[in-house]
């Protein structure tokens, strides 16, 4: 719990919360001022928007925590504004609302579009006003209400000139003394390792059923020197494989050659540890086979599929190896609401490349690289900072080469 | 949703907060305005053990004018470049840029440190920096480096910063009054994340010319040199001589295969260009 102190409303208040507490809650929970209303909770609609030192901002990517001695105004706190009033009036008037969720976030919005655009016309009005959104797309007389109150501002000479805060940084910042010494995190319970036990039983059973359908898809091939007889007989030792694949911490192969283990993920704000187990299926004399892995992520509850087919093709006059690589992938949980295929595809690319290179190093007899130092023992997570190096300065490189004519 | 429980510190010097990232035992996240992070943690897509808070650190909410360049802290928002806060080295590129990111309210507490830091190829900092030729003054405990922004951005979501390392400023260099800059975001609706970014700058007096094209799946390219994309005549009127089929074939290079996403983000190169040109 957190001891907070702000002024809301013009009253001095203080409350413990909990840290993770959103604005918008503490506003609406602790402080019962209900009628900011919260609606998307990421940042999108707008409903929950209040003013926070004079400004308007999302209550609800806002924590309270972080509002200290700050002067936060909920659309209650708007009553004897003379703004506020005219736009009530005028929202009225133009039939501005029809099921009121978006209203609250509305009038702050509208408030700040008429203090800070005296002359605006239509077109700025619904450029400045995209951040809110009206569930009952009643628009029209939402802009008519606000075009209404700067004309009759306009009319009477009553547009009072905006003046900028003077303050630089985010609103709401900046007013209290720094509290780090009282940190006392401890890592969250969640990231313990579970029992190799328990992992089991999660992720055996029937494979189709025992996680989310693999619905997304991409193909890739990987050029990998030496001959495909040895890359072939690289393939056949899965942990060897499993080595070269940044990430990825084999803790058990049981009899039929099945593999339990761990394979740990960090995308920028997002780290995950998949618990699971992956089968590598051969067909042998054909070169290609076909991996199957399913993981869980203890922390985010997110569930993970994946088939990964794969063939080799003779490259190179017989001196390389090319890898087609087709792999489906399902994801369900948090993590599933990352809905930026693009940069999930760019993710897997650099992993891909990163997992060629190891298996190169490996087939010439080197110990596949892993990230950070702990070589050989690929208990590393997929730190993008030591593993892009690689692909992206290559990628750069190759524009600037071709920039200065050197490509 | 709600985000998952973590703890909340607020640094009072960088080295305070340097020392809270670099704890190996937990997850630690920085905090400056929070409208990246905000989101992620109440999707639960990030669940950090730790928040550091770096938006009281004075030395991050300075800006000022530093000899041919313009510092500014990390923690200055997007709303007070928009305002015009800050002294204006760029003939305007700074503020209008400022103007079109997302909403009025999430530009009041998101931070353009913040948003270079984030490493989100569709954010507007990440193509428009490199373009203009900012460094990044990183900080960490005990030292201090200087790197170019571009640099600095190792991946999507990536920025090469060291455990305990912050991203404490940015060094943006003064235009010529002559330079001339364009910039263009294609959106389907307005403030969204981007689906083509094109920024271009040009100043002939100090030498200096950039294009970027972002809001790609993967960072920003970055064109130091604009012989490729502007004929055998780079020193005189680039943006008359322009190839598209370079700016395509770049495109596809860099793994836009679907030719009308290549097709938007040459619109939004050409009007990039355009505006640079008027």
């Amino acid at each position: 719990m957190k001891k907070i102190s702000l002024t809301v409303n013009g009253q001095s208040v203080t409350a413990d919360i909990p840290a993770r507490t959103q604005l918008a809650d503490f506003l609406r929970d602790n402080q019962l001022l209900t009628g900011t209303h919260i609606g998307c909770e990421h940042g999108i609609c707008g409903a929950c928007t209040v003013m926070i030192d004079g400004a308007p901002a999302r209550s609800c990517i806002t924590y309270a925590v972080a509002c200290e001695g700050a002067e936060v105004t909920t659309v209650e706190g708007l009553d004897d504004d003379p703004i506020a009033e005219e736009l009530r009036r005028a929202f009225q008037e133009q039939h501005g609302l029809q099921c009121g969720y978006c209203t609250p976030g509305m009038m702050v919005t509208a408030r700040d579009i008429v203090r800070r655009f005296p002359d605006a016309d239509e077109t700025r009005i619904r450029h400045e006003l995209s951040g809110n959104l009206c569930r009952c797309t009643g628009y029209v007389g939402i802009v008519r209400a606000i075009r209404q109150v700067i004309e009759a501002r306009r009319r009477n000479g009553a547009s009072d000139g905006f003046t900028a805060r003077s303050e630089l940084g985010p609103v709401g910042s900046g007013h209290a003394a720094a509290n780090a010494a009282e940190a006392v995190a401890k890592p969250a319970e969640a990231v313990k390792p579970v029992a190799t036990k328990a992992r089991k039983s999660a992720a055996s059973g029937d494979k189709a059923a025992s996680g989310p359908r693999p619905l997304n898809e991409m193909q890739r091939s990987l050029r990998i020197s030496g001959p495909r007889e040895q890359v072939w007989e690289q393939f056949e030792d899965i942990a060897a494989l499993a080595r070269c694949m940044p990430g990825a911490h084999v803790s058990e192969i049981d009899e039929a050659g099945r593999m339990i283990g761990v394979m740990r993920v960090k995308f920028g704000p997002i780290s995950a540890a998949f618990d699971g187990e992956a089968d590598n299926e051969r067909v042998e004399d054909a070169y290609r086979g076909k991996l199957f892995g399913t993981g869980r992520d203890q922390r985010t509850g997110t569930r993970v599929t994946a088939e990964v087919d794969y063939a080799l093709h003779e490259a190179d006059g017989g001196g390389a190896t090319d890898v087609a690589i087709s792999v489906r992938y399902g994801l369900s949980g948090a993590l599933a609401q990352f809905a930026r295929g693009g940069l999930v595809e760019d993710f897997a690319d650099r992993l891909a490349q990163q997992f060629a290179g190891n298996l190169e190093r490996m087939l010439s007899g080197e110990q596949p690289a892993t990230g950070d130092g702990d070589a050989g023992n690929a208990g590393n997570d997929v730190n993008a900072v030591s593993l892009v190096l690689g692909v992206l300065g290559a990628r750069l490189r190759r524009f600037f080469n071709r920039l200065l004519g050197r490509g | 949703m709600k985000p998952a429980p973590f703890e909340y510190a607020r640094a009072g010097s960088i080295k305070e907060a340097s020392e809270l990232l670099a704890r190996d035992d937990i997850t630690a996240r920085i905090l400056a305005g929070g409208q990246s992070l905000g989101p992620m943690l109440n999707l639960r897509l990030a669940q950090p053990d730790l928040l550091v808070d770096i938006t009281g650190i004075p030395d991050l909410v300075a800006a000022e004018r530093d000899g041919d360049s313009l510092y500014l802290g990390a923690c200055v928002s997007h709303a007070n470049v928009e305002d015009g806060r800050i002294p204006d080295v760029t003939n305007g590129a700074l503020a209008e840029v400022a103007r079109g990111i997302a909403y009025r309210a999430v530009r009041n507490r998101g931070t353009i440190g913040g948003s270079l830091a984030h490493c989100d190829p569709a954010a507007d900092w990440p193509c428009v920096l490199p373009a203009l030729g900012a460094r990044a003054v990183v900080q960490g405990a005990n030292d201090k480096r200087e790197v170019a922004v571009e640099e600095l951005m190792q991946a999507p979501f990536e920025p090469g910063l060291e455990p305990g390392e912050i991203l404490a400023g940015l060094r943006i260099p003064a235009m010529s009054p002559d330079a001339r800059w364009g910039y263009y975001k294609y959106c389907r609706k307005t403030g969204e994340f981007a689906e083509a970014i094109a920024a271009v700058a040009w100043d002939p007096a100090r030498g200096f010319a950039r294009i970027v094209i972002g809001a790609l799946d993967t960072l920003p390219i970055v064109l130091g040199d604009n012989e490729r994309l502007f004929g055998d005549t780079p020193e005189r009127k680039p943006f008359d001589t322009y190839r598209p089929e370079e700016a395509d074939r770049m495109l596809t290079d860099a793994g836009v295969r679907d030719p009308l996403k290549r097709q938007v983000h040459m619109v939004a190169l050409r009007r990039a260009l355009e505006f640079a040109s008027a």
